[in-house]
Formats: structure tokens, sequence, C-alpha cells
């Protein structure tokens, strides 16, 4: 896999950045994820895909203010570069052009409550 | 915290706040996991992380209570144990220390050793000789130390010696005559004695050769017509067991096991047989006369055994008194069980004889044992223990060798300290942009590492093209042992050594100037920095001083030695040893060679007389004795004209004389002798040898009867002109020694037919007797003139450095009107001044060192005043004609030039 690869999990938290600019920083997109997938999600796990992330350029980083919840200590918050918003922008399309193309017996039916 | 990285605090609009800013409550997150990421986190990590715990921390406990929150803190911390967060760098960014800079350094060291390539050749140089004597002399060392440590068992290995103290001193030998016991003197079978009594005693032998002096001879090896004169010896059952002579045919069980047994090389194997295994069974006759059958044919000795033997014969017909031995006496060696303590056995073994005998008067026989494999290099006995030898001469090179690589290191210091008024602004530059001091030092501590290899690889070089030399004349077979890696570490470890202790004072140094003197200009260094440099180069200088007194005084003294007049005249001798039907036909051979062109005279001695080695005590008996009073004599049985061919002078009475009878029964005594018996008016008076007994009828002068080393001692002359051992010396005419060879070669093949010609030349052999001084002082005149070349360099260095340094003053002061020559003596002042100081520190401490040296001989040169002027000035000289090419180019140069520029 190239270094410039978007994991799945990488995928999300970029575009769960994207969401909560420019309050966007570990604990919150935890949160958020959490929220949104049902699943527990450690700021852990969520902390080393945004540094894999920086080091592959789709996000910038700095320090944000600090809070009492966190004890007095500063945040990092993140942004998405332009190669983040170029790579979510491709990823988007990839999947789109692949949706467009499901012919309606290519997937099974799901009864999704709004036939 | 993380003021390492540039931050900038972002105002952020509350809207947007997932937390409000009045979130009271604060929950305790657990301590231990808090302390944990403290522990492995990256410090600059820390910060982020530990605000993220403790922020989901309180919205957990919110969300899910405390009791569950506290879980989940666990596994959130867990979940930040991961390789982007754990310890391993302290900033984010790439520590561009390792690569860039170390490849920025070895730039700027080989772009500076470019840039002075005097100052650089000078250094490397000179470290390059240092590093080449330490390695020489290193390996010489070695060498020596391998000798006789090669067996296999050499932990075990021991030999044995005995101490006798009685009224007439303490007398310690390798010889254990006096072993026994009440019922048997067991002398003879030491080896099954001290296996019976001793339990720590694995295997025993005994070790004699035949072919040494004073009357042993190579002797001969007989296989049908085949015949060879060789050197050989006898030896104990459990020889080829205790020792690595490795067997190429034959087992070390069965070897020498029977009487009438030989065990053979593989050198005399192939004289005789095809192959090992066909020697094996086949029977050799001895000497003429006694057949014995190999049983074992092992491979040749090397220069590493001081044992040297072309064969061994079983140790059984010796005690049958069927072999010669070189001595009467023999040497024994001992295997101790593995394991066991060598110091209970020496305990037990020490006492052994005086706990069975009774003895008065304060004699005493202990015993005692000594590592097999440091029989080499401490084999003189001092107060009947065996404490010095060659391992003296070890120290000392040791030693020279040390000194000699800290004088090339002093070099580079000196010569790196210098410099580095050159090399002050770069350090100012770098000090500003921002280098570290623990930078400056790697830096200079690098560069110097890497002269010293450079160093290294020269030194290698000269050493390959030296080292047959080295061999030559220091009587070895040395290789570098380059095939072995634990040499490179040595190696490597040794220029890394010298690399750091060179480069530390200079790194020290440099990286201590303070930026903004440097970069103003104030490049003066203190007086304290000058007076490091000028110590260091009187310390390297009082070396060389002391080795080139040092050197003087050895080559001195064996000069000495070699042609002090003895007393005797050993010019124009050629001895021979008695062999074969020599004895008998002795008379018929002296006539024969007289009446041939080119010999002078022929007489016959039981000693050579250069050497006479053999002494005893007990055995002789004089009028007027006193009870208990023994002397140790040195008896020798001479021919009638032994007086007049040596060119001996009698004090008192007269020489021996063919045409009175009495004379054979008659003795001559040295005046040592005399001194020591306490005789007056001994004309007349009788004096017995063993059972011979007969009146004194003249006094020798006193002449060295052995090397100089000893004293002269108590000498006893009688005539035999039966005895079948000793030695026939033959006095060539002066300028016909080819003739008297070819006489003598003739006249021997004709009357003792069976022994091929052997001989030897008194003076040479005289001179053997100093071989290991002769050794010494070529070695030492060697490295010490390396020492002087070494010192020179750095004096040439600091000489050049100088110059440079004052080469605006000395403009001026041409300007102003000095000439040449006041300039040439102000600049050779400040040397004059470090050699003349060197110099008084290190006579007094030459002085004493080689009186110590001296004291090693019983007849020395004295310590003339001249040899330390003599040093003095030599060193001195060296020393000036080393800066006056500096000081002249500096005297004569163009002052507008040094002065054009500013």
């Amino acid at each position: 896999m190239r270094r410039s690869d978007l994991g799945e999990f990488e995928e999300i938290v970029l575009l769960t950045v994207a969401v909560l600019t420019p309050q966007a920083y570990s604990v919150v997109i935890a949160e958020e994820l959490e929220q949104q997938t049902g699943k527990t999600v450690t700021t852990g796990a969520v902390h080393a895909a945004l540094q894999r992330l920086e080091k592959k350029g789709f996000l910038n980083s700095e320090m944000g203010e600090a809070t009492a919840a966190r004890g007095g200590r500063r945040k990092r918050l993140f942004t998405v570069t332009l190669a983040g918003s170029k790579i979510l922008h491709e990823v988007r399309s990839v999947r789109e052009n692949l949706w467009g193309r499901i012919s309606p017996q290519g997937l099974p039916q799901l009864n999704l409550g709004t036939s | 915290m993380g003021t390492h990285l540039p931050t900038r605090l972002t105002t952020t609009e509350p809207g947007h706040l997932v937390i409000s800013p009045n979130h009271k409550p604060w929950y305790e997150p657990p301590r231990w996991a808090d302390k944990l990421i403290e522990r492995l986190c990256a410090p600059y990590l820390h910060e982020e992380v530990m605000g993220d715990l403790h922020e989901r921390y309180q919205l957990q406990v919110e969300k899910l209570g405390e009791k569950r929150a506290r879980r989940r803190y666990f596994r959130e911390s867990l979940a930040f144990m991961r390789a982007s967060v754990l310890k391993r760098k302290p900033t984010p960014h790439t520590n561009p220390m390792l690569i860039t800079m170390l490849r920025h350094y070895l730039i700027t060291a080989l772009r500076n050793t470019s840039r002075n390539k005097a100052f650089s050749a000078i250094n490397v140089t000179g470290l390059a000789l240092g590093m080449t004597c330490f390695l020489l002399i290193f390996l010489w060392v070695a060498d020596e130390r391998t000798i006789d440590n090669f067996h296999e068992h050499n932990e075990d290995l021991y030999v044995l010696y005995q101490t006798i103290h009685s009224q007439d001193g303490v007398i310690g030998s390798y010889q254990l005559q006096e072993y026994g016991s009440l019922e048997h003197n067991y002398y003879a079978d030491i080896d099954v004695h001290l296996k019976d009594k001793f339990p720590e005693v694995l295997y025993a032998t005994q070790y004699a050769t035949s072919y040494e002096l004073p009357w042993g001879r190579s002797l001969t090896l007989q296989y049908g017509d085949d015949k060879h004169k060789l050197n050989g010896g006898t030896a104990g059952i459990d020889f080829f067991k205790m020792f690595n002579y490795p067997l190429l045919a034959g087992s070390a069980e069965n070897a020498l096991k029977e009487v009438n047994t030989i065990a053979i090389s593989e050198k005399v194997s192939g004289l005789f047989f095809n192959s090992p295994e066909e020697a094996i069974g086949q029977i050799l006759r001895y000497d003429n006369g006694l057949d014995l059958k190999v049983t074992a044919v092992f491979k040749e000795t090397d220069n590493r055994s001081t044992l040297q033997f072309d064969y061994l014969i079983s140790w059984k017909n010796t005690v049958l008194d069927q072999i010669l031995l070189s001595e009467g006496q023999y040497e024994t060696y001992v295997q101790l069980k593995p394991g066991s303590n060598p110091e209970l056995f020496a305990a037990k073994i020490k006492d052994f004889q005086n706990e069975q005998f009774d003895y008065t008067d304060g004699y005493r026989c202990d015993f005692g044992i000594q590592p097999f494999g440091e029989r080499y290099l401490v084999s003189n006995f001092e107060n009947g223990k065996p404490t010095s030898g060659r391992i003296e001469y070890i120290n000392i090179f040791s030693g020279v060798a040390a000194f000699i690589l800290l004088i090339a290191c002093i070099n580079f210091m000196n010569l790196a300290t210098a410099k580095s008024l050159k090399r002050a602004k770069e350090v100012g530059v770098r000090k500003v942009v921002g280098s570290s001091r623990s930078y400056l030092i790697g830096q200079f501590l690098g560069e110097s590492l890497i002269l010293a290899f450079m160093a290294l690889a020269l030194s290698l070089v000269i050493i390959f093209l030296l080292l047959p030399y080295f061999n030559n004349f220091s009587g070895k077979n040395m290789t570098l042992p380059l095939d072995e890696g634990s040499y490179w570490l040595f190696l490597i470890g040794l220029t890394v050594v010298a690399g750091l202790a060179s480069g530390s004072y200079p790194a020290l140094f440099l990286s201590s100037l303070r930026p903004v003197r440097v970069l103003k200009g104030i490049t003066r260094f203190g007086r304290s920095a000058s007076w490091f440099r000028k110590g260091l180069a009187i310390f390297q200088f009082s070396l060389s001083i002391l080795l080139l007194i040092g050197t003087l005084v050895v080559s001195r003294q064996t000069h000495y030695v070699q042609n002090k007049h003895l007393g005797y005249d050993r010019e124009n001798v050629i001895y021979v040893k008695i062999e074969g039907d020599m004895n008998n036909r002795y008379q018929v051979y002296k006539e024969r060679l007289l009446s041939m062109p080119g010999i002078a005279m022929v007489d016959r001695s039981s000693e050579a007389p250069h050497n006479m080695g053999f002494e005893m005590s007990t055995p002789f008996k004089w009028e007027g004795q006193q009870e208990g009073q023994f002397i140790g004599f040195r008896p020798t049985s001479v021919g009638f004209d032994f007086l007049e061919m040596m060119d001996l002078e009698v004090v008192e009475g007269r020489g021996f004389n063919k045409d009175i009878v009495t004379d054979t029964s008659a003795f001559m005594v040295n005046e040592t002798a005399l001194k020591q018996m306490g005789m007056t008016d001994p004309l007349g008076k009788w004096i017995s040898a063993w059972d011979k007994k007969g009146k004194i009828i003249g006094i020798v002068k006193d002449y060295h009867i052995a090397s100089l080393h000893e004293p002269i001692k108590p000498l006893i002359l009688d005539v035999k002109e039966g005895l079948y051992f000793g030695i026939i010396m033959i006095k060539t005419q002066p300028g016909k020694t080819v003739e008297a060879l070819k006489s003598l070669e003739t006249a021997t093949a004709e009357i003792n037919p069976d022994y091929p010609l052997d001989y030897q030349f008194m003076d040479q052999e005289y001179a053997k007797l100093y071989e290991s001084e002769a050794i010494i002082s070529k070695i030492s005149n060697v490295f010490a003139a390396l020492a002087v070349i070494i010192s020179c360099l750095g004096l040439l260095g600091l000489a050049m450095f100088s110059a440079e340094q004052k080469v605006k003053e000395i403009g001026i002061r041409k300007v102003l009107g000095a000439s040449v020559n006041q300039i040439i003596s102000l600049f050779s002042r400040e040397f004059i001044q470090l050699v003349l100081l060197s110099f008084i520190i290190a006579s007094p401490l030459a002085w004493y060192l080689m009186k110590e040296w001296l004291n090693g001989f019983a007849y020395s040169i004295p310590l003339a005043w001249w040899f330390f002027a003599l040093t003095g000035l030599a060193a001195l000289g060296i020393a000036m004609l080393t800066v006056s090419v500096q000081t002249l180019k500096a005297a004569t140069s163009n002052p507008v030039k040094s002065l054009r520029t500013e």
C-alpha cells in the first residue's frame, strides 16, 4: 500500500475533520464518530489516524487554546489541506461513479423502510 | 512544555465549542494512567495526549458514570500506547546531526587536512611512527609471551626448583639433586615418586638434553649406513602426555614407556625413512653403541618452544647411565590434576625434604614450583627463587612503547592546539550560528580520530615494509596477525584511544573559546595555554633525552662487555668438542694438527674458557679449611699448554709443566679462590678435589671465567689429559684461519671419522653470551632514534607555528632595523630554553634508571658525565637544526610582504 493511499478509517476521520473545522481535534472527532457509528472509538485511535494523515500531507495542525476540562492543556486543531480535499474528492467521485453504474439487479434489495 | 514548537493560539468562536467553557465540575482521572503516559509518551506529544485523555474522561464521566468512565479511561490510555506516540525522539523534527552534520564534519576535517598539508603530514607521520613503534614492540612482546605457552594443559604445567639455604648463602636451581627420602635418593626416578607422594600430581617427567654445553654435544643416530649428527635429549614416560608436541605416528601412551625406546622428529624420520608410519618399530643406533626402537614420530619443535630436541630417548636408559647428559642434572616438570590448587601443592612440597631430615647449621632445602609458561621469561634465580630474566626487558620495552606512543600523541596535541589559532574564528562562527559545546568537542575529536586512522593506515604500511628487517635482527619470525578479528579490534581500539587522547586537549580548549572575543579578533591565548604547550614539549623532550641517554649507556656497556680485556686471549681460538675416538687419540690428533699449516697451538679443557659454568662446593677440601666452610669452586681440567695458549698470567709460583712428573697431581687456583679460602703463603699447601689430592703450585691472576653478569668466581685448575668430555682448543696463526680450518677438517676426518667436524670460534661464542644485550642494544638504538625523530617533528611543528604567529612582529622588527642574526637568536632562545629544561628534568632520572640497569652487571662502565653532556648537546643540536630552517625562513622574509596585509 502506498503511503498516500487513504484507509477507510482515515477517510472517515478526514471527513469528520472537514465537518468539524475549525474545532476539529481528537476528542471531538472521537465523540462524533462514536455518535455516528455507534461503536466505541478511542481517542488514541483517532490521534494516530490524525498523525498519519498529517504525515501524508492531508491535514495541517496547530495548537489551539487550553480548556479547564483538559486540565489547562492546549489541544491540537486540525484542518484539511488542499491535498486532503483533493483526495476526498477523488474518493468520492470514484464511489459516486461506481454507485451510478450499479444496475438494479446488482445489489440485493434491502428493505430500508423507504421503498 | 511544548515551547519547542511554534505555537499560535487560535481564537475560537464560542458557537462551535463542543464543550461549554463553563463546564464546572472537574473529575480527577486515575493517577497511575497519567504517570504511565508521562513515562512513555514522547515529550513533544505529551501535552496534547494528556489533554485529550482528560477531556475525554470528563465527557465519559458525565455520560457513563465514574465507574465505567474509569474503565474506559484504561482503554483510552492503552489506545495511545502505539509506536507513533511512544517516546522515540525528543522533537517532531528529524535529527540532522547524524547524517548531515557528520558529513559536514568529515568534509571540514578533510579540508583542514589538505589546507595545512605540512601540519597534517607532520601530525600523521608522527603519530604513524609512534604507532609503528608501539605495534612492533607489542608484536615482539606478544611473541615472547607465546613462548612455552602453547601447551594445551599450560595452566596445570609447572617446573620444580630447589632453594638451598646454607652458610654460604642461598642457591636456587631447577635441578632437584637433593630430592629423596631417608631410604633412598629419588632424584633419578623423581617422576614416579612425585606421583606416589602427591595426589595432586597427574603426570611428571624429567627432561635433559645431550647437546648443550658444558659437556654435551651433538650425537649420532644411525640406520644402516645412514648416519646423522643430531641434537636430542631424554625424557620420562609422561612427557608426550603433558606437552603438545603432536605425534604423527605412535601414541603418547606408549612413547618412551619401555627401556631402549626413542621418539624422533619428523625431520629425523625423513632422514632415514620414507614415512613416519614406516619409522615405527625400526631400530636406530645411538652414539655408535646403543640400539633403540622408534616408538613415536613427533612434529618438529618450533621456536615457540624452549625445549628443543630432534629426538628423545626413554628416561630408563638415562637411569641405566647409557645416555650422555649435557650436565649431570635435569629439570623436572609436573602436570597437576585439573582443578587442583597449585598453592596447596606448593605448600606441601616446600618442606618435603626438610621434614624428613634433621638438617643442622641452618641448612635447609626447600622445593618450589613455577608455572611452566613463565620459565622462559623468569629464569634467573635471585635469593634462591626465579624472579628475573627476560621479563625485565619485556617490561622495559613495553614502557618504551607506551612512552613513544605518548610522545607521538603529545605531538599531535601540541600541533593541534597551536594550529587552533587559525581555527578560532571557525569556532566563533560555529558558536554564533548555534553549535553547542558538545558538538564542537565531537567535531574536533572526530577530526583527530580521522587523522589517527590515517596514521594507522600509514603505520601498517610501514610495519609491513619493516617487519622482515625487524624479524631479522630480533631473531624472530613474526607476522602481523591481520587475519584475526581480535587484532583488528585491538588496532581500532588503539587508534581510537590515541585519537581521543591526542584530540582531547585541543577539543576542550577550542570549544571553550568565547565567540565574542574570538570574532572581535582577540586571538591571543592566555599564558596558561602557551605554558601548557610548552610543558608538553618539555615532557616530550625529557622522554626523548631519557631514551637517548639510556641508549647510549646500553650500547657503551654492550661494547664494553664484548671488548673488555678478560685476562685471557680469545682471539684466533677455534674449539671442537671431544667425542668419539677423540679422547683416546688426543695426542695423535694434537701432533697431527701441529704439523699442519695455520695451526699455532693445540690444547684441551673440560670447559670452554669463556664460560666455565660448572660449580661445586662439597668435593673441595684444603689445608686450613674451617669446619663447615665451603666455597663454590669452578673446577676445570686442562692440558699442559692451557696457560700459555690463553695467555694467562701467573702471579705466584709457576704454571703446569709437562716435564715435571708430579704436575699431573698438582693444582692451581685463582686469586679469588685464594682470598675466599683465606689461605696465606699457598704454594706447596695441599688441596683436594673429589678423591684427587695435590699441592698448589701456582696462583693464576683473576680472569673472567664466565659472563660479566657475574663476578669472578673461585677457580681451581688441574691437568687431566684423559677426560672423555670437554673441548679441544686450536689456536690458529693470525690471519690464517682458512688454512687452519682446512687442516682441522683433514685431521678430524683422519682421527675421528665417525663424527663430522663441528667447530666454534671462541670470540663468537663469547659474543653469544651477550646475545640478548646485543639485541636489546640494537632495538633500543632504533627506538631511541624514532623517539627523537617524533619529538623533532613536534618541535618543527611548533617552530612553524611560532614563525607564523610572529610574522608581523618580525616584519616590524626588520623595518625598525633588526638584523637577521638578532631575529634568529630571538627565535631560537625559546626553543633552547625548552630543550635545556627538558635536559635538567631528564638527566637525574636517566642517571637513576641507568644505575639500576648497570647494577645487573658485575662489571660495568662508570656513568660518566660526558654521556649526559653528549646527549644534551645532541638534543640541543638536533632541536636547533630542526627549528633553524623555519627560523631562517622567517628571519629572511621580506617585511613588506608580511606587513602589507592587515
